[in-house]
């Protein structure tokens, strides 16, 4: 159930996902992946599309400051740096496009390490943990990102374990509350 | 008049107090208490105890200054925790009525 082994300290840890888990867990990051490219124009200054640079430059007038996004689950990602909205748009011109980049990065990253076992009768996939952290910043992301949409209270848990088991939400928050079990065991491991 | 004026500026602190600016972190449900500890000693150097105590202050009080500087370097540390999904707001410090 996502049980970190070893230490990062050793550099022998290393964290076993069973079939089912994987599959959980990259549908998660390939959701969030996605959510996060919406609003990423930066790529089309890259590109050799006249169109898309066009298109890049009307949007991404870097002389106008930038909104908040509307999606909550972006709006909690990548937060305002101020309480003031105008210093906040002001901030977020220069910050978020980087923000963006990073957390798309530690997912990326982690995406790259879930991978099934090559024996396909194996119940577990014995995945090597080398960089922690990134594991840490991704996996916390995702439980940020969950957290949004189930609407995460303080006494949320409580209400969990209140659920019936035939409620819709019950699997969601389920896969919260693992997420958040793999992150303790992450922790303890560093 | 010259050295009166002089005197003057140097006695003028608010220069000084103005380009002081906070770094606030705001509590949330979801970062676990041991992860937001081990955010603040691994952004801030901070010892474990002083971490702790900080991360304490955010859970139970609902905010806390972890950091003070200029504007760009609490604009940098606003950045950083938001890179490992605290929430931090930056403003000028108008010491201690946060």
């Amino acid at each position: 159930m996502g049980e970190f082994k070893g230490s990062s300290v050793a550099g022998d840890l290393t964290v076993a996902l069973s079939n089912d888990e994987l599959h959980i867990l990259i549908n998660l990051v390939e959701q969030l992946l996605e959510l996060l490219g919406e609003r990423n124009f930066a790529h089309h200054y890259q590109s050799d599309d006249p169109f898309a640079q066009l298109m890049a430059a009307s949007i991404g007038n870097l002389e106008s400051a930038i909104d908040q996004p509307e999606d909550p689950v972006l709006r909690r990602l990548l937060p305002n740096g101020y309480a003031d909205p105008e210093s906040a748009a002001e901030f977020r011109k220069y910050t978020e496009s980087s923000l963006r980049t990073v957390k798309q990065n530690h997912l990326m990253y982690l995406r790259e390490q879930l991978v099934f076992p090559v024996d396909h009768e194996l119940p577990k996939a014995d995945i090597a943990v080398t960089e922690p952290t990134q594991w840490l910043i991704a996996i916390n992301d995702l439980r940020l990102a969950l957290a949004v949409r189930l609407d995460i209270k303080q006494d949320s848990y409580e209400q969990y374990e209140l659920m019936k088991d035939n409620d819709p939400q019950k699997p969601l928050y389920a896969v919260y509350f693992w997420l958040g079990g793999i992150q303790e065991s992450l922790i303890n491991h560093l | 008049m010259s050295s009166q004026t002089q005197l003057e500026e140097e006695l003028d602190l608010s220069k000084f107090f103005d380009n002081l600016w906070v770094t606030i972190v705001w509590d949330d449900p979801v970062n676990l208490m041991n992860y937001v500890t081990y955010v603040f000693i691994k952004l801030f150097n901070f010892s474990p105890e002083k971490a702790h105590t900080l991360m304490m202050q955010v859970h139970t009080e609902g905010k806390a200054v972890v950091a003070s500087g200029t504007r760009e370097e609490m604009e940098r540390a606003v950045q950083q925790i938001h890179e490992h999904g605290l929430w931090a707001t930056l403003q000028r410090d108008d010491h201690g009525r946060v």
